[in-house]
Formats: C-alpha cells, structure tokens, sequence
C-alpha cells in the first residue's frame, strides 16, 4: 500500500475551477443590496497642516448618503505593535504623503461620488516635507512624528560575538554599499472593500487580506465595537505577497461611511491607488562590511541598514529585522552585527514585500562572490563553504532542526552544469548564483497559534473550520489534503469555512509563511483528534486495539486485516446513536521563544524551522543596448515535504518572476519629489509570458521534524535568490559587479563603458 | 455634461440578449460588470495593458476597459461566463486546472478567454507564438510557466 | 475609471463623418480602435463634448496592394497589417512596426490611423490626478512650465508611434478629407514637431488612407524598436529603414527615419549608405533627443535611436543581400 492518498500528490485544487470559470468572487464583484459606492478624498501633498475640512456642499450633492472626515473617528492612533501606535485613518493634524486619506464619501454611483469629492474643501497649510533617507536624517529636517526624533522609526540591534576581532582575523575584508529603490507588491486584484451593518450593530466586511484575524481586532478597537460583532468574511483573494496583513485605512472608511449611510458600501482602488495608497516594499541602502578567511568562510560581518519606510510605521520592526534574519539563517556568521534604521519620509507607507530588500540579500551574496574571486574561490564554492547546516544555532539563537541548503546548492550546480559554464562562458555570457533562506513565522503574542475545528456530518462528510486564508498560494486546498488524508476521506468529503472571524478560530494569517507550518500543523491535529475518537468507536465494535486501525477511501479498518472494516459514515453514526456528539479540535503553537522581541530582545528562538534554497541563473547580455535576455533558471528549495510539488513548483515559477525577472531587471517606481510617477501598469513593469526564461525546479526535502508531514514552506524564499542569481549572472557577464539595483540597461550600458575606458587606461 | 442621455442600448453576450438603457460613456466592462453582474471579467489597471478584461468580440480578444459599450451592439460578445456548458468545464478551463496554471485567479478569466482565441486561429502554436499570444495578460503570481503548459497540452491535441 | 460624459455619435458612411466633424470641429474627438482615445479620456486629459465612432466605416478599412502604389485605409486593424502576406513581403518594417505595436490583442482593436495619430507622451503627462494634483499646470496642458525638464522652454513630450517611422521610411502619403474636399500631404508633414501640439491638420480633416508608393529597383527595409519588456511597451527608441539598390547594387535610396527621439518621427536624410553605418548612427544619435521624461534615462534613449538607426539599415541591406 502506498504510504499517502492525497499528500505528496498532484491532485487538482479544490479552488481552481471557480477561478476558471469566473464565478470566484473577489471583493470588487460583491454586489449588497442598496450598495453604495464609496470614494476617498486623497492628500495633494507630501506634508501639510489639515487647517479645515468642509464637507457641507458634499453632503448636499442629490445622491450622496454619507461623508466622513476624522470628526467622525475618535482619532485614535493604530499600530502594529504598541509602541508603533502613529497612525489614525483618516489624519486629524496633518497629512504626511501625497495620496492619504482625509475624507470619504458613499455615493448611489461612482460619477456622484466623485463629483462629492470635488465639493470637499480641504484648506493645507503646506510643510516642508522629506524625500530621502538622507534628507530626513539630516539635522533640522522637518520632521514627521514627534514620537520619532530625527526621523527614525525603529533601530534593531543585533550584535553577536566579537565582529572588531574578527576582521582582525580575517584574512581578507571588504566592505561595500548596495542601494534599491522601492518595489511594489502589484497584486493582480486592486484593494477593494465592501462593508455593511446588520440591524443589531454587527459588522460585515470583506476584503483582500492576509489574516482576516488581524484586521479584526483593530476593527474592534477603532469602532468600539466587541469582537464578536466584527466579521471579516472569507473571500477570493487576488494576491498578497507579504501585504494586506494590516488593517488599511479603506477598511476602516467603508466600514465608517457604512454605518453612517446605514447602507452597504463598497470602495474599489484604482491600480494607482493600489500602488500608491496601500503598501510599497522599501528603499533600501545596505552596507556590509565581511572579512573571510584563506578558504572563504566569513569570519565576521557588519551590515547597517536604512530603509525607507514612508510616512508610518506599518510592520516597521519586522521589516526592518527580517532582511537581516534571513541572511543569518542561510549562511554560518558567528561574529555579526547589524544596525537596521527604519527612517520616516514623506512618502507613502512600506510594508513587508516578499523579495525584502533586494539590495540587501543580493548585497550579501555578490560580496561573496567578490571575496571568492580574489580568493580564487567560485561562487558556488563559496556558498558552499559558509552554508547553514542541521543543527546549527543561528546568531540570533534560533536552532536549526531541519536544514537542506548544501543538498540545495549541489543538485542545482548540477542541473545547471554550473562547473561546466562557470568562467568558460563567451563574453556577456554568464552564470550566478544566490542562496536564501526563510521562516516560518515568529513570534506573534496572542495571535502566534492556530486552531481548527472539524464538524462531522452522519453521511461521513466533515467540514473543517480553520482561520487559515488563502492568498491564491494554495492553502485551501493544503487543508483539505491533508484533513483528507488524516481522516480517510477523499478530498471532495471535505468542506470548508475558512478565515471567517465570525466562526473560524484566530490564525497568524499567511504572511511570514506561518500556514503550511503552524496552521496546516493545526488542521492535522484536528484530524487526529476526529481519528482517535472514530477509532475508539470502531476499535471497540471489532474487539481489536485503537492502534491496529487505519483509516483510507473511506474506511477504518484493521490495518493488517482490510476486511475488517467499517464506513467512517457508519462509524459517525455509532458515536451519534451512543448519545456522543462527535466533533474534532486541533491547535497548534510553535514552539519559539515568546519573550524575543524585534527590537527589545532580537534574540532566541525565532520561528520553529526554517527553509533553505538556491537559484542559478544563466544570461546573455546585449552589450549595445545593456539588454539582458535570461536563458535559463534552475530553483530548488528544501520545503521540509512537498504537500503538493506543482503548487510549490507554481510558487517557485512565480517566486523567479518577481525576484528576479521583475526585481532585478524591470521593477522599481519613479518619483517626483514624493509622487510616483510609475504607479500604472506601463509605469511599473511587471514580467510578462514573452519575457520569462526557461524554469527548472528542483524540490528538495528533509523532512522537517516538526512540520505537518515534514513540510516548511514554500512561497517567500526563492523569490530572494532568484534575486541573487540574476545579480551574479549579470555581475558575472560584463565581470562587473553591480551595486544598484535593478540592473536596467542603462546601468549595464554604463558598466561596459566604464570598463572599456578602465581597461584602456590601465 | 448634464445633457448626456441615456440611449437604449442592446447587447449580445454568452448567446444572450440584453435590452437596457445606459450613457454612452460606459464602458463594456462596466456594464458587464455592474449592469450584468458578470464579474468573471475582472478589472486590475483600467487603461488595456493587463488584459484582465478581455472578453472576446465576433470572436477576437478586445480590452473591454477600452471599449465603449454603444460600440459593441450588434457583435457577439463572449465573457468566461460564455466558456463553459454548464457545469461542464471547456477544455481550455479544464487544461488551466489540470496544470495548475491558476493561482490567485485574478487573471484567469482574461488569460483563458486569449488562449481560447490563440488555439481557435491556431489550433497547433509553438511555445514562442503561445508566449507571445500571451504577452498582453499579466500575471502576478505565476510566472507564466504552468499556463504556457497548459496551452502547450491543447496545442498536441489538436496535432 | 469613469470616462467623462460625451455625446456618442456613429456616422454610417464617410460623408456623414465629415459632415459631423465639420459641424462640431474642436469639440469632437475621433475614436477608431479606440485604445489610444479611451485611455486619455479616462486620464481626463481631453473631454470632448462629441465621440465620432468611425470604426465601423467599411470603406475605411483594407489594404490594396498595387503595382505602384498600395493603399492602407485609416482604419485597417495593424493586426491585419501585421499578417498581411503581401505587406511582409513588400514593405517588411510596416509589417514588422505592426507586428510589434503594445500587445496582440490591442492589435485586435487598434488601427493604423489611430497609431499613427496618438498625442505625444510624457511621464508628467500621462497621469491622472491622483499624481498632479497639486503640481503646476505644464505647456502640453496650456500651462508655463515643464514639469520633466526644469527650466524647459518648450514642451518635451515625445511621439512614441511604432508606425510612423516605418511609413514614412517609405516616404507614404496621408488623404486628408473634409466636407467637401480632399488633400493629400506627405505624412512627416502630418507632425508639427511640437509636443504641446503635435499634429498640424485641420480639427475638421479626416484621415481616411495612405498611400505607399512602391519603391525603385531592389529594396528592402526594417523597423526596430527597443523596450524593456518584449511585448506591450511603446517605444523607448525606434527606427525604420529603407534601401533600395540599383541591379549593379548601387544604393539609391537609404531613408531613415528614428521614432521615439522628440515630438516627431525625424528623417535622417542625405545619408548614403556606402558611406558606413557609423555615419547614419551619428547622424540619428545628432537628431534624437532625449530627456528624462519617459522609463529610462534621455541619454540612454539618445544612444539607443542611434544602434538601432544602425540596426534597421543593416537589416534592410540584410534583407536586400537575402533576396539577391
């Protein structure tokens, strides 16, 4: 008998074929009855003093149903974190970005709501405002909250070891700064949310999320409302990429201007409002100081980080840590120090993105290949020879129980033929290499464990109710696999009620790329616990031990005597007509270190595992126009257990188009002063079919110890070393190494003219 | 401009004819959307680039963001709704699920609709040609390799 | 996006087009394909009172391949340009302009006279007001300043049509109606060379054809464009070239025609191509210009006009070698 049904395999997801066929219902197809459509009044400038808001002429526009400016909120300021608290949604004092919200209106149709915009009298008195990291660090530059002196957000710490004594030691040091404009999230669906009250004060919401949990709470908090009173509904999601985690201020306004109109209200964002007024991934300037040894292990490193996190602070702890956090997860640093800035401008907010900091990790590994040449160590070598390892105690003390990076590096330097091209390719020809790893979650108080509910019915059909939300990664379907394949079910035995705040249980949400792990880990303890219950039942009726029993297409059955068996309907029925309700729990906490704090206590156990991976990349370049074609891409990442190898082979594609394709070659925005000039789709440019190369993938697994079968993740991880790889290849091509990113063929252009002219001078 | 009217306004969609009155500054997707409640073609940057919005007419894949919808009266307008037979998924659907080409599914409706096109003028593309075919729908999460597979699969088919 | 309100009018032949566009003039905007109109109407760049849909005007539409001449009308689909075997044949860089105009499906709807009569461009221009509230009015919006070059005394917008370039390569000819009468000009004197007001034809003049005439002798010719991605982009640079050679391959026509390098398609002419393609570079990268006003830096854009000026010529000697 082959050991899985349904884990392990390539079964069709349960979700797709409503996708297909269009009936998937995102939050903009919603339609409520008597919906009103809601419109948000932005700010024109990047700082300003709100002196007056006059919505009179608004509210009396035929058609209008309700207005609101701050006067209706209690202005309450909302954080991530307490000590982040800084934000209010709709601004009583100042605006602080071009595109913040000031005022909203709902409206019978979209002409009228916008027209009530343009009756809104907002008078500013215009602030200086700051642009860049430098400018607003620099002494008597404006500032943009009076909770952050200079202009600095957050200030992570991270010192390990003896780093000065280790560039003593070293044999060889350098130290070099890599630099990144914002990318953005791009999400294919624009934000949109759609909000109504019921009669008795309860609130429905529905929006694209990554933990409807997390946007419940703040709801309460702003409406004053209970808990049980706010239901996020669950809803196809378009995308989330490490973004609409946090409660936005869209959300708040259209459930504002629902309960004024007493109507439903739905607000959908433009592509530039999706660009601009949600979240952006950060400006980054990255310095790294490494020294190494004769055989290129790094003996010690200093990186000092600013990024720029826009006008509040979002995740800003987070996002200022977990760049870091990944370097020291994938490469062996005993002696580290990191200095992480989060610095405020008057630009639009940042947030976690999945490549997090594509100067940063693509820094950290072209300095290895910079220190390898000088060495005479290929790059691959080099990543070899300062890989993390099973067992290995991370800087910041987490513990590694399951680790594949060097399986990883090996079999994609195979695949590649990396020894074959490495150094033997034609001019503007070139191959590179990146490593990365991710974890699975951290740390998240009160809302870091996940719980599920399975319900059974008589016929031996089971809805399983979990927190966990689908971003269009997959993890719906993950639930079902694996509750069918702990309960013996097939998968279309198994229903759902997914990320519903109203029903499901609280769950981390799926940013962090905490759900395989600690809600999949969940999911399966409820299955178990169903199990164990039918088993008793069963094991009683035959006469045999519970532990003699298996459960598979359909049946409990005496594992050595298949005969012997029974229909899971029959054996729910049974517990039934024995007067027991039968019904399964499963909660799941990581076992992290709960005290560590990302800016109090930076250090201990961070997340429960940890995934590993490498990218190499092969291009060619055109050295008239600094165009880079890509040739080929080989990913591979130890995922603990492939639950499903397309779905992950899926996100591995997808990881390689964002980080590398979009990240390194085409996707940053353009500003003037703190307006982005490219928030549209010809502005920002996204990979499209023609421009993708060729995708090996290579899934490598080591059975994680604590991850339901042996799974980690998946999803965040090589979209960082896609990022690297093509870093390397291009740096590797002209034998340049590039510092500013995305390499864009003016900078490869520019390159190759200042090395041609080097070349003749020396 | 207070003295734009509405005008009656007759269109053919999926085989069915809609009788209704509209300003003629409403686009196809708007009135598939929000008049028809045809929401499968989808909306993600306004101005014809991403192709979320395709909806064949007389056949051809158009951006219904560009269209007027006074424009299209007469032609036959198909959205994914149209695709398949009831609860029957059409091949092209049906190769998108098998092949794991659909992730958020955000562009799936606009992306199937221009592979139905590509294989009905070209029953047998190559890669190159499925590629490039489509190279006006932007795909965030998939990095296209699974939807050029799936197409490839209909492609041998029809060999 | 909401479009703003207009009043929609769809003439059923020609003559009721002109009578219409003679009667409303200013106030009227044209749509074809309509993806170049609905996009800026959508931005609110333009408002027009009146839309004339001339779309669906059959005798509009076509491509007649002559012995001397072929004639394209205004509203032939480029993708049909694109896969017209005898235009690939004939007159390859159209075919090839066609081919590569945005993505296959805005090649569905879009038509050759909407491509080649789209406004200039500008990243401070095209936007809606979510980016320019609060910034000052520019020249190409009736205002006093440019907004991308500081300083600038006129406007630097630039003309990105992928078709222009090719046709005029072939030195084409655009019929020009109104009610009542009818013209016929050399297309480059179509363009103005003025970004705030690109294109020098009367609010009450229809372009209805164009005319190719076929070149002399052996000829052969090429469009090359440059863009980050490979396939929805306008042009970052482009260029159109045509050769045409005596039986003893001599050159008596070398026209190159650079896009994408100002507000108007640029004719580097009196340039033999004997003479090595290093001269007809210089000369494109000396007519371009380029300021830091689109995706990528001017300077960049500046070279490129100039490799790919290079490219299409030897391409279109290629091409001429190929069929000897």
């Amino acid at each position: 008998m082959e050991k899985f049904s349904y884990i392990g395999k390539d079964v069709k997801r349960i979700d797709t074929a409503s996708k297909a066929t269009g009936e998937a219902l995102f939050a903009a197809d919603l339609a409520l009855p008597r919906m009103l459509v809601g419109k948000i009044l932005r700010s024109p400038h990047a700082h300003a003093r709100i002196v007056a808001i006059d919505t009179a002429k608004a509210e009396k526009l035929p058609g209008v149903k309700a207005v609101v400016t701050a006067k209706d909120t209690c202005g309450d300021k909302w954080g991530v974190f307490k000590y982040t608290q800084d934000q209010q949604f709709l601004p009583t004092e100042k605006v602080r970005y071009v595109g913040e919200e000031v005022a909203a209106v709902a409206a019978v149709d979209e002409d009228t709501a916008l027209e009530a915009l343009s009756l809104i009298d907002v008078a500013y008195e215009v602030l200086p405002a700051v642009y860049t990291i430098e400018d607003a660090l620099a002494p008597g530059a404006p500032q943009l909250h009076d909770v952050y002196p200079n202009n600095i957000n957050v200030h992570v710490v991270i010192d390990v070891g003896d780093v000065e004594k280790g560039f003593t030691e070293s044999y060889l040091v350098r130290e070099d700064t890599f630099t990144a404009p914002e990318d953005s999230y791009f999400q294919g669906e624009p934000y949109a949310v759609a909000a109504q009250f019921d009669h008795a004060g309860n609130l429905e919401i529905w929006m694209p999320n990554a933990g409807p949990h997390l946007k419940a709470k703040p709801l309460s908090n702003v409406l004053k409302i209970p808990l049980n009173k706010v239901r996020v509904r669950k809803i196809t999601i378009g995308g989330a990429f490490g973004g609409r985690s946090e409660i936005s201020p869209a959300d708040v306004i259209c459930a504002f201007l629902a309960k004024k109109a007493q109507r439903p209200v739905k607000i959908v964002y433009t592509r530039e409002e999706n660009t601009v007024c949600t979240r952006q991934a950060h400006a980054m300037i990255t310095k790294i100081k490494t020294g190494v040894d004769k055989e290129g292990r790094v003996v010690a490193r200093d990186i000092t980080c600013h990024m720029d996190g826009g006008a509040y602070s979002s995740t800003g702890p987070i996002a200022t840590s977990v760049p870091f956090l990944c370097m020291e997860q994938a490469y062996r640093m005993e002696n580290v120090r990191y200095n992480g800035y989060r610095i405020l401008t008057n630009k639009p907010i940042r947030g976690m993105f999945r490549t997090h900091g594509r100067g940063f990790a693509c820094g950290v590994d072209i300095q290895l290949d910079m220190l390898g040449e000088a060495l005479g160590i290929d790059p691959l070598t080099m990543r070899l020879r300062n890989a993390r390892q099973t067992g290995d105690t991370t800087p910041t003390k987490s513990y590694v129980a399951s680790c594949g990076l060097t399986e990883t590096i090996e079999k994609t330097g195979k695949m590649s033929r990396w020894e074959e091209k490495f150094g033997k390719l034609p001019p503007y020809h070139g191959i590179g290499i990146g490593c990365n790893s991710v974890q699975t979650g951290f740390p998240m108080g009160i809302r870091g464990g996940s719980q599920a509910f399975i319900k059974l019915n008589e016929d031996g059909g089971v809805t399983v109710i979990t927190g966990i939300v689908d971003n269009g990664q997959g993890n719906d379907h993950m639930i079902v696999q694996i509750a069918a394949e702990e309960l013996g079910l097939n998968p279309d035995d198994i229903q759902l009620i997914t990320a519903d705040t109203e029903v499901t249980p609280s769950d981390p949400g799926s940013y962090s790329m905490c759900e395989t792990f600690i809600g999949g880990n969940a999911v399966r303890l409820a299955a178990q616990d169903v199990k164990k219950k039918l088993f008793r039942i069963v094991a009683d009726e035959f006469g045999v031990g519970e532990e003699e029993l298996s459960a598979r297409n359909r049946k409990i059955f005496v594992t050595n005597d298949p005969q012997q068996s029974m229909s899971i309907a029959k054996a729910v029925r049974m517990a039934l007509t024995r007067n027991e309700s039968i019904s399964g729990e499963g909660s799941y906490w990581p076992k992290v270190d709960w005290k560590r704090e990302w800016v109090k206590n930076p250090y201990g156990q961070l997340s429960e595992t940890f995934s590993f991976g490498t990218v190499i990349c092969e291009v060619k370049i055109d050295p008239e126009t600094g165009q880079v074609e890509v040739l080929e891409v080989t990913a591979s990442q130890d995922v603990g257990y492939a639950l499903s190898p397309k779905v992950i082979e899926g996100q591995f594609e997808g990881g390689v188009a964002m980080g590398g394709q979009g990240g390194m070659l085409t996707e940053y925005l353009q500003w003037h002063e703190g307006r982005v000039l490219t928030p549209t789709q010809l502005g920002y440019l996204v990979p499209l079919a023609i421009d993708m190369p060729k995708i090996n993938n290579i899934i490598v697994e080591t059975i994680d110890p604590n991850g339901p079968y042996g799974a980690k993740e998946a999803g965040m991880s090589v979209a960082m070393s896609a990022a690297q790889a093509y870093c390397g290849a291009i740096s590797n091509a002209l034998g340049v190494y590039f510092h500013e990113y995305p390499i864009t063929p003016d900078k490869i252009l520019k390159a190759i003219e200042e090395k041609k002219k080097r070349e003749r001078e020396g | 401009m207070k003295e734009m009217k509405k005008t009656a306004l007759t269109l053919s969609v999926n085989n069915e004819t809609y009788d209704m009155v509209s300003y003629p500054n409403r686009t196809l997707l708007e009135v598939l959307r929000d008049d028809l409640h045809l929401t499968g073609t989808k909306e993600s940057c306004g101005e014809g680039v991403c192709g979320s919005c395709t909806v064949l007419v007389n056949g051809a894949p158009v951006r219904s963001c560009l269209t007027l919808a006074v424009a299209v009266q007469g032609k036959e307008i198909t959205t994914i709704e149209g695709l398949s037979a009831g609860e029957k998924l059409h091949p092209v659907q049906e190769a998108f699920v098998n092949h794991h080409a659909i992730q958020c599914g955000f562009c799936s409706p606009g992306m199937i609709l221009t592979a139905y096109a590509l294989l009905a003028e070209n029953p047998n593309p190559t890669e190159k040609e499925i590629r490039r075919a489509i190279s006006g729908n932007v795909c965030r999460c998939t990095g296209y390799a699974k939807i050029v597979e799936a197409v490839m699969s209909l492609a041998e088919k029809g060999r | 996006m909401r479009l703003p309100p207009f009043q929609y009018l769809e003439p059923t032949n020609v003559e009721e087009a002109l009578s219409m566009i003679g009667t409303h003039k200013e106030t009227v905007k044209i749509m074809a394909g309509g993806t170049d109109l609905v996009n800026r109407m959508k931005l609110r760049l333009i408002e027009p009172a009146f839309v004339i849909n001339i779309g669906k005007l059959r005798n509009m539409e076509g491509i007649d391949i002559g012995d001397t001449e072929t004639v394209i009308g205004a509203n032939t689909r480029l993708k049909e340009i694109a896969g017209a075997p005898l235009v690939n044949k004939r007159f390859r860089a159209i075919a090839e302009a066609a081919f590569q105009v945005a993505s296959p499906t805005i090649t569905n709807m879009a038509t050759v006279g909407g491509n080649l009569l789209q406004n200039t461009r500008c990243m401070y221009y095209d936007q809606s007001g979510m980016v320019l509230n609060g910034l000052e009015r520019c020249r190409k919006r009736g205002g006093t300043v440019c907004l991308a070059v500081k300083g600038g005394k006129r406007c630097f917008s630039v003309y990105q049509g992928d078709m222009a370039p090719a046709l005029i390569a072939f030195d084409a000819r655009c019929v020009l109606e109104k009610k009542g009468s009818t013209r016929t000009v050399s297309m480059i004197e179509l363009f103005a060379g003025d970004g705030a007001a690109p294109f020098a034809f009367g609010a009450d003049e229809l372009l209805t054809k164009i005319i190719i005439p076929k070149p002399e002798g052996i000829y052969s010719s090429a469009y090359r464009k440059l863009r980050l991605r490979g396939s929805v982009d306008y042009p970052l640079a482009s260029a159109a070239a045509l050769v045409s050679v005596t039986d003893d391959k001599k050159v008596t026509t070398c026209r190159v025609v650079i896009g994408a390098a100002g507000a108007a398609p640029k004719v580097i002419d009196g340039v033999s191509c004997e003479a090595n393609f290093e001269v007809i570079a210089q000369k494109a990268y000396e007519l371009a210009e380029g300021v830091d006003n689109l995706q990528m830096p001017g300077a960049y854009r500046r070279k490129m006009v100039s490799v790919l000026a290079r490219r299409a010529t030897k391409a279109a000697i290629d091409g001429i070698k190929e069929g000897m």
